[in-house]
This record gives structure tokens, sequence and C-alpha cells, in this order.
């Protein structure tokens, strides 16, 4: 096919491609007041703004905000290190057994989460971890180690062990070859597992559904769930308002690292 | 070398220990719980009784199970045609092509979405007198169909919706793909005077296959779990028309207090799911030694 039919079928498709986004953004500016479920293909004022700080005030929605923001950062955060950890001791460190070790943290992610939603509901509840945000890290930490551990695995296996080999003749601590040697060796894979998780720990919806309950705790995607089910009728351009808001970092951060992000999936499905 | 009894074990076992122990304690600990879990009937008070399978049973002969059951197999294959389908289609236009990139950006911008945020679009899109019966109206059709209240329609326009969401990864996967492609075989064929369909099904299909079995496991082990978009969209309805294992699972288990149920419920979606992703690896390994 010629390049101007390809260039021209992709616009076209591209352009369709968008529409939902369109009616998204010209109907979460609409004003409450102008806002009529019969114009949805006509922007008519833009109100966007004040229905995101109407939104932000609505079912919690500003504290969700604060909740999520901890959990995307810190939890990816210790997960990249605790995977990095446990990469380095099996590459570097040449643990025993250490492909062994490798298919047990691996394994956490094979099984689909339902299978791990109920227990946890059941032992957060006994320990006081139910409603809390250390409980909401932890889980989202662990979920993100498996993943994390197999792409570090395979940035390290790619690192001459004559690297570690020399550090040792300087007298280095294995502690020392991590953190110094090894972990900024690694920072363009380290950011590429983070964005990923990141981005998945924004978007749950499960475990914010199972884990927590009040506005503080509970992550923001969970909260928008609860406002499409309460809020309709001209409050729906406010609803939609938070749709925004809660998609407008995603989408930066996977529009601005995309090809981190391109990277990470490669390494993430072989 | 090999003999040497190996240095820094004690040091390396400190390295994966927090790994292996979070894993183990907050994965595979309420794994095995719920296995035991759906040998019993248990309400959440009191103590779990042992009834083995009658959980397994009960979900068999329950009919909104066995229709919930039949929906996820409709997203498996809806998932499947569609946004693979389309996901290859893009790849193979923007391939070679100035500016692909820029191209394939559109469709890569529903990813970034949570499922709760498709969700929110395409129920404001669908809804009844929403934004495409009005695109509708004006082309004359003034009685649309009732697009997120009929069953099986209403599962055919939320894997639509999906589709919608995931047709940009599978592009970027598919992208990937033909770029790690060797140039000789592709050179050689194009010599050859091969263009076109031709070149797509001598060179590119065979070449692209392993990367193939990717997509296909991923989307059918994916589709296998869809919950979000489901319950943004129907909430399962109506009345449970609409749901698939991962929210009928979860409503037994949270909203109905079945915990027996829902746990044998999620016992069946994993056994199915580690089916499903054994038989694509064992599909991706037996093709790759064609090459």
């Amino acid at each position: 096919m010629s390049r101007i039919l390809r260039t021209s079928v992709l616009v076209v498709f591209g352009v369709i491609w968008l529409l939902p986004v369109y009616l998204l953004l010209i109907n979460a500016a609409k004003s409450p007041l102008t806002f009529t479920s019969t114009t949805s293909w006509v922007p008519t004022d833009f109100a966007l703004f004040s229905n995101i700080a109407d939104a932000l005030q609505l079912s919690g929605l500003g504290d969700s905000v604060w909740s999520t923001l901890l959990y995307a950062l810190v939890s990816p955060a210790i997960a990249v290190l605790v995977g990095a950890a446990a990469g380095f001791a099996i590459v570097a460190l040449r643990l025993k057994h250490g492909f062994a070790w490798f298919v047990v943290i691996f394994g956490g992610t094979v099984f689909p989460l339902q299978m791990v939603l109920l227990p946890l509901f059941d032992g957060y509840s006994r320990v006081g971890l139910f409603d809390t945000q250390l409980g909401m890290i932890i889980i989202y930490t662990a979920i993100s180690i498996p993943f994390s551990a197999f792409v570090m695995r395979n940035f390290f296996t790619g690192v001459a062990h004559n690297v570690f080999e020399a550090a040792v003749l300087d007298g280095a601590t294995t502690w020392r070859i991590f953190t110094r040697l090894y972990l900024p060796m690694a920072s363009s894979a380290l950011v590429a597992i983070f964005i990923l998780q990141a981005t998945f720990v924004w978007n749950d919806l499960l475990l914010g559904l199972t884990l927590s309950q009040s506005d503080d705790v509970r992550p923001i995607v969970t909260t928008l769930a609860g406002m499409q089910s309460t809020y309709g009728g001209a409050q729906l351009s406010t609803v939609l308002a938070a749709g925004v808001l809660v998609s407008l970092p995603t989408v930066v951060l996977f529009l601005f690292t995309q090809k981190f992000f391109a990277r990470g999936l490669a390494l993430g499905q072989y | 070398m090999a003999t040497r009894t190996a240095p820094y074990q004690w040091s390396a076992r400190g390295f994966i220990a927090p790994g292996v122990i979070l894993v183990a304690v907050l994965l595979y600990l309420p794994l095995l719980w719920t296995t035991f879990l759906s040998l019993t009937e248990y309400n959440g008070l009191g103590d779990p009784d042992l009834i083995g399978f009658e959980n397994y049973v009960e979900m068999f002969e329950d009919p909104e199970f066995v229709g919930s059951l039949l929906n996820t197999l409709l997203w498996v294959v809806g998932t499947l045609l569609i946004p693979v389908g389309i996901g290859l289609a893009l790849a193979l236009l923007t391939w070679n092509l100035p500016g692909g990139v820029w191209l394939r950006l559109p469709f890569l911008i529903p990813y970034a979405l949570s499922g709760i945020g498709v969700g929110l679009i395409w129920s404001f899109i669908l809804s009844s007198n929403g934004a495409l019966d009005q695109a509708l109206a004006a082309f004359g059709i003034t009685d649309p169909p009732r697009w997120l209240v009929d069953a099986p329609l209403n599962t055919v326009v939320m894997i639509i919706a999906a589709a919608w969401q995931g047709v940009g990864v599978n592009a970027l996967l598919f992208t990937i793909g033909l770029n790690s492609i060797p140039k000789e075989p592709l050179e050689a064929a194009r010599v050859d005077g091969a263009t076109g369909g031709r070149l797509f099904t001598s060179i590119l299909w065979p070449m692209l296959r392993p990367l193939t079995a990717v997509v296909v496991g991923l989307s059918i082990v994916a589709s296998l779990k869809t919950f979000d978009i489901v319950l943004s969209m129907t909430k399962g309805g109506p009345g449970r028309a609409s749901e698939t294992l991962a929210l009928t699972m979860y409503k037994e288990t949270f909203v109905n207090s079945d915990y027996g149920l829902g746990s044998a419920i999620a016992v069946f979606l994993t056994i199915v799911t580690m089916i499903a992703a054994i038989l694509y690896l064992r599909e991706q390994l037996s093709k790759k030694h064609e090459f």
C-alpha cells in the first residue's frame, strides 16, 4: 500500500479512536448549569477546573489523591529495590539454587489477584492493617516485587561478573557493591519498572475495593468507581471531570516515557 | 571452580530474603488459605466447616455461574479477535512509515487509562440517549438498541470498550516484533518481488508467530480476569446478565459473604488461567522449533 494511503487510513482511524477522549474532555468541561444530556457532541463552556475542584470535595476524592500518590510512589520504589536485591543475590552473589528462588518469587504473578483477596481481607482485619495506609503500601509492594525481580535478574545477567570480582579485590563489601555499583548501573531498568508499577498501583481498583474503606485510605480509582454509582444527571460533568483528573497522571507519564515503557514491556513479555 | 564452596552465601540469603518473605506471606499464604476455604462453608464468623467439594458442585449447578462462565468465554474470544487483530493491522500499517510513531499515539492514549476511566467514558457514550444514540439520531436512527441493558449485547459493547483500550499496546508489541525481524530475508523477499499480502503470509506472519503466541496468551489471561470495566459499566447487570467470573467471585465473597463459594470460584478461575498460560507457552515453544 502506498505511503499516502497508509497515512490517511491511520489518520482517519486515529481521529475515530480519539472521539471518546474528545467527548470526555468537552463534557467534563461543562458547568452543571449548561450540562444537558442531549448535546454531548457540542462544547458549551469551559468549567473544567471548577468541576475538578467540585470533584475533589465530593466523596473524598481530594483525600484519595494524596494517599494514592503515596502508594504509587512508595510501593514501587521499595519493590524495585527489593527486586534488585533479589536479582543481585542470584546473579552477582551466585546464591545456591538461585533459579529455584527466582521461580518462587516470580511465581507470585502467575495467579489471578482473586486468589489472595479474601485471606488478605481476613488477615488484615485481624492484625489491624485493614483500612490503613500502611496495609495498602505493604500489599502494593508485595504485588510489584515479582515483576521487578524478573526484570532485574535479566538485567544483571547482562553485567560481566568480573565487575563484581574487581570490586571484591578492592575490598568492597557486598552491600557497598550493591548500592554503589549495581544499583547505579541499573538506573534505566529501575526507572522502567518503577513507571510500570506506579501506573499499575495508580490504576488499581480491586485491592482498594477490598482492603480499604475510608476516604483518606481509599485509592483514587476506587473512589471514582464509588462516585460513578452515586452521582448522575447534572453532577455527571463533575464525575467526568474526576475521571479526567484520575486519568491525567498516567496518560502524561505514559506519553512522556513511552520509550522506557516500550522497553520495559519488551523485557516483561519474554 | 565448580567444587569450590561458594562464597557470599550468607550475604546472598540476606539480599534475597525480603523478596521471598514478602511474596510468601502476602501472596503464597493467602493462596493456600483460599484453596482451603474453597473446601469449606464459611461466612467470616466462627470457624470454617470442611464440606469437601460441595462448593464446586453448587457452583456448576448455579445457572448464574454458568451464565458468568459463558460471558467470560465471550470476553476471551472477543479480546482475541478485536484488539489482537486490529493491533496487528496497526503495527503493519505504521511499520517503516515516516511519522509512524506519531500516528500510533492516538491508539496508545487509552491504554494509560484505568479500567474505571474507560468504563466511565463508555457508560457516558452508551447510556440511553447518550452520545452514541444522539449521533445515530442525527442519521435518522431513532430507535437504537439498549446497549447496556440487553444481553448479550451489553457484553459485546463492553468488549469493544476494552478493545478500544487494548489495541494500542498490542500494536506496540507487534511493532517491537516487526522491528526485530532480521533485514536479510526481508530484502531477499522484496528482491524476489514479494509485496503486500504475499510478503505478509510468507515472511512476516511466520516470523511474528512466537510474538503472536505471547500477545494471544496475555490477552487470554487478561480477559479471564475482566473486572473493572464490567463493574463500572453494568455492575454485572441487569440482574446478573453481564457478570464475568472475576465479578461473580467478588460478589459471592464480599457482597454475599459466602466465602467458601467465592473461594471455589477463585480456584476455578486460577485453574483455567493456568491451563491457558501453559497451553500458550507450549504453543510458543513448539513453534520456535520451526526456525
